[in-house]
């Protein structure tokens, strides 16, 4: 199921789509917007902005500030959370997927936990973050960490689970050590599917800092969509959602950058 | 030092008891330095003794022993040769090789000379750096035969070495294996299919029965060979067209026969 | 891979001892007052909280009602989300037009995390029924879009040219090939929209909403009532759950029925 999904949200529907036909939507579209809320007037301005409208926005943010900072500063606060809750759940996700995988007796030890708290949306952890941690970054990163712990475990657990066996029986009849065998057997072989789930957790990220910005923030992408929401400032508002578009997109370009490296012996076997 | 002896060994999958019985009382020694070929039907027991020997599969019953000690480990002094190669896909060849001499701990300099020269053995300098998908299956192969090779094994365990190979690639495989065999003689115990590579390789053939798996019969080859004189001749087919070498397939074929016969019966 | 299975009883054991062992730092942590009972209480005082509240209201209801309210927009959401999504993908499964035009814009709106939609949610359709609805929606569309679009898209080519052969129109190619032919990868998208669309519900409540679970979750906060929000997560967790078990096990009918599976 997380595969599918990830295939589906990620690679694209069909790549390699006729460049025209992409270029004359969003050119029709942009005509539309143009059409519905300058020309005709059939969309006011109170519920979607003119491209005007958005234009005076990204300025005004840009210039004067909004909530309390520029838009790049907003930007790259909620950045750096991400980046750090990310990481720090890849740093503590995948190893403990890895170990699952390899030993039947963490698997027993460690799944009740999880079946106990997977059911639990990492939405629903705000509340209790802000509880505990305040509406600091600590909370922020502590939820981030929750939402995308689950998918590094589960795909790092199921790509050790489906090694092949004459792989690991190669690497042990070659009287290869532990420690190597982890590093240069198990977490290669399981890397395309522990890629495929950074890519899961990097998404469930962003869903989650966003969210937790939008219930309560100083400072960030979403404390701007959350501002613009209580000023009924439907400019800002967009600004904020193609700013969150747009972060979304560049650090999963910038992981699929990550993944073409580090898998170059198996994307180019699967082409 | 490499001999391997099977001594009453007994493998039953499954629950003891209700398991599956796939080898009854194997009794089998090779020499050191002996080349020996188990031939027998699908299903037979063949890979199992193999994987006992690697030390992937345990004894239910009697003893697998190397060199006089019961095998209870795999180890790189036993190096195995895959059916399905098992290639590390994210190591390149030079890589894969690299890595059973990294685990002996030896220095940068002698791994260099050793992995040229098993390179030049294989004729695969020209790929050394290539990734296993982008070599064809019989380099692939080859790869997995260089790496075995290099650990300069006590024990070289191969299962169906060749059977993925097309008919060509799969004769200059073979021809490859006897040069090697003849010039750098070691403890081979070689699985395969095919009853004309059995003869041509191995210095005695063992036969087995249907499951469970015994060892039916016992042939030397390595006299009738020496006394024949088959190595004179370099080509493969020579070799299969000599009335000895042909006199020795039949009876295989018909031993193996009997077996399928007694099944339908 | 290190060895077989674990024996039943061996995993089963081990289990136990987890959730003991979870239970157990639980209970020690906050009765040993390591950590203020205001911020963690105890496994006890959580569950009889879990308890109370499905008699007795908080946020101007009790926790069932609560449950409804959250389940009716959740239900809304996740129905738009499959009515528009599903016909939408197979038909861009077959007109090739249509795929060309949409997939960019679908392309171009996936990065948006669909939490981000709530300021324009709350605009266009209040914070009553329809904002979180639209929410719910965004979370739970493009897995309904996906799976049938793909299971149209790569249809057996043989199945597709039999039915050319036999003079088929468009519309009966859609209703009677395609359809059929995408139907377990649809119903796979379906479980997979429901999750995401649950999840959404969660995070549209707890910032547009004057009822429901997340409702309920943020006022506790508020109030520094932290028993009730973990009832409320509680109570999140097991309804997801039952949605997860429902949709398997009605996947699981269809498969067989379709003799997908044994
Ligand atoms: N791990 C296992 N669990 C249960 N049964 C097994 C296992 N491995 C092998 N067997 C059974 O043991 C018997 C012997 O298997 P083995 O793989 O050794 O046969 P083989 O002679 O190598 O056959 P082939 O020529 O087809 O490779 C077979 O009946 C097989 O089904
Ligand atoms: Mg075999």
């Amino acid at each position: 199921m997380l595969k599918a999904l990830a295939g589906g949200l990620f690679l694209g529907l069909a790549p390699g789509r006729k460049p025209a036909i992409k270029v004359a939507t969003l050119a029709a579209l942009i005509g539309l917007w143009f059409l519905l809320t300058t020309v005709t007037g059939a969309v006011t301005g109170g519920r979607f902005p003119s491209p005007a409208e958005f234009w005076t926005s990204l300025v005004q943010i840009n210039t004067r500030g909004y909530a309390g900072a520029g838009l790049v500063s907003h930007a790259l606060h909620s950045v750096k959370l991400v980046a750090m809750g990310f990481l720090v759940a890849i740093a503590t996700g995948v190893p403990l997927g890895l170990w699952m995988g390899w030993s039947r007796k963490v698997e027993a030890l460690v799944n009740p936990v999880f079946l106990i708290i997977r059911p639990i949306p990492p939405l629903a952890w705000i509340p209790l973050a802000i509880l505990w941690l305040g509406l600091g970054d600590a909370a922020k990163i502590m939820v981030i960490w929750f939402s995308a712990f689950v998918p590094s475990v589960i795909n790092a657990f199921t790509g050790v689970r489906n090694i092949d066996r004459p792989v690991i029986e190669a690497a042990r009849m070659l009287g290869t050590p532990r420690w190597r065998l982890i590093s240069e057997v198990i977490a290669p072989a399981a890397s395309p599917m522990i890629f495929t789930g950074l890519r899961l957790s990097l998404q469930a990220s962003w869903t989650t800092l966003v969210a937790a910005e939008l219930v309560g923030a100083l400072v960030g992408v979403g404390f701007v969509l959350n501002m613009a929401q209580q000023d009924i400032y439907p400019g800002m508002i967009l600004v904020g959602m193609l700013t969150v578009g747009l972060l979304g997109w560049g650090t999963t370009v910038l992981l699929g950058m990550a993944e073409r490296r580090a898998l170059a012996w198996n994307i180019a076997a699967r082409d | 030092m490499g001999s391997i002896s099977f001594s009453h060994v007994d493998k039953i999958f499954g629950p003891q008891g209700s398991g599956v019985k796939a080898l009854d009382n194997i009794n089998l020694d090779i020499a050191d330095r002996e080349f020996v070929a188990i031939v027998g039907p699908s299903g037979c027991g063949k890979t199992t003794c193999l994987r006992m020997v690697a030390g992937f599969e345990a004894a239910s019953a009697g003893e697998v022993k190397v060199n006089g000690k019961t095998v209870t480990a795999p180890g790189p002094d036993r190096a195995v040769v895959f059916q399905q190669f098992a290639l590390f896909p994210w190591k390149t060849v030079r890589e894969n090789i690299d890595l059973g001499l990294r685990n002996k701990n030896l220095p940068l300099a002698e791994r260099d000379g050793l992995i040229s020269s098993a390179l030049k053995l294989m004729s695969l300098e020209s790929h050394a750096d290539a990734f296993p998908h982008q070599l064809s299956g019989g380099m692939q192969q080859r790869v997995a035969i260089a790496r075995a090779y290099v650990l300069d094994p006590e024990v070289l365990l191969m299962d169906e070495p060749f059977g993925a190979l097309d008919a060509q690639t799969r004769v200059v495989m073979q021809e490859e294996l006897v040069r090697l065999a003849r010039r750098n003689p070691r403890t081979v115990l070689f699985i395969t299919h095919a009853v004309e590579e059995a003869v041509y390789l191995a210095d005695r053939v063992a036969i087995m029965t249907r499951r469970p798996g015994r060892i039916k019969e016992v042939l030397d080859i390595r006299s009738i060979r020496e006394a024949e004189g088959w190595d004179r001749h370099p080509k493969i087919e020579d070799v299969m067209d000599l009335e000895s070498f042909v006199h020795l397939r039949t009876h295989i074929w018909k031993t193996l026969r009997e077996e399928k016969d007694f099944q339908h019966v | 891979m290190n060895g077989q299975a674990l024996p039943l009883k061996e995993s089963m054991l081990l289990g136990l001892l987890s959730l003991l062992l979870f239970l157990g730092l639980w209970t020690v942590l906050t009765v040993s007052g390591i950590v203020p009972r205001q911020f963690l209480p105890t496994p006890l005082e959580v569950a009889s909280r879990f308890f109370q509240l499905l008699t007795s209201p908080f946020a101007g209801a009790t926790l069932p009602t609560h449950l409804a309210a959250s389940f009716k927009r959740y239900a809304y959401g996740v129905l738009l989300a499959a009515a528009v999504g599903v016909p939408l993908g197979l038909l861009m499964g077959w007109f090739r037009l249509l795929d060309d035009i949409v997939t960019p814009i679908f392309d171009g709106l996936r990065f948006i995390a669909p939490i981000a939609w709530v300021p324009f949610a709350a605009l266009w359709f209040g914070t009553g029924i329809g904002g979180p609805i639209m929410i719910i929606f965004a979370g739970a569309f493009p897995p309904c879009l996906i799976n049938a679009y793909r299971g149209a898209r790569f249809v057996e080519p043989r199945l597709i040219e039999a039915a050319k052969m036999l003079g088929t129109n468009d519309t009966r190619m859609i209703m009677e090939v395609l359809l059929p032919a995408a139907v377990p990868s649809i119903i796979a998208g379906l479980r997979v929209s429901a999750g995401l669309g649950w999840q959404s519900l969660v995070g549209a409540e707890l910032i547009v909403a004057a009822a429901g679970v997340g409702f309920m979750m943020v006022q506790a906060q508020g109030s520094v009532q932290t028993a009730t929000v973990m009832t409320g997560m509680i109570a999140i967790g097991i309804v997801g759950m039952i949605i997860d078990v429902l949709l398997r096990q009605g996947e699981g009918w269809l498969r067989r029925r379709r003799g997908l599976e044994a």
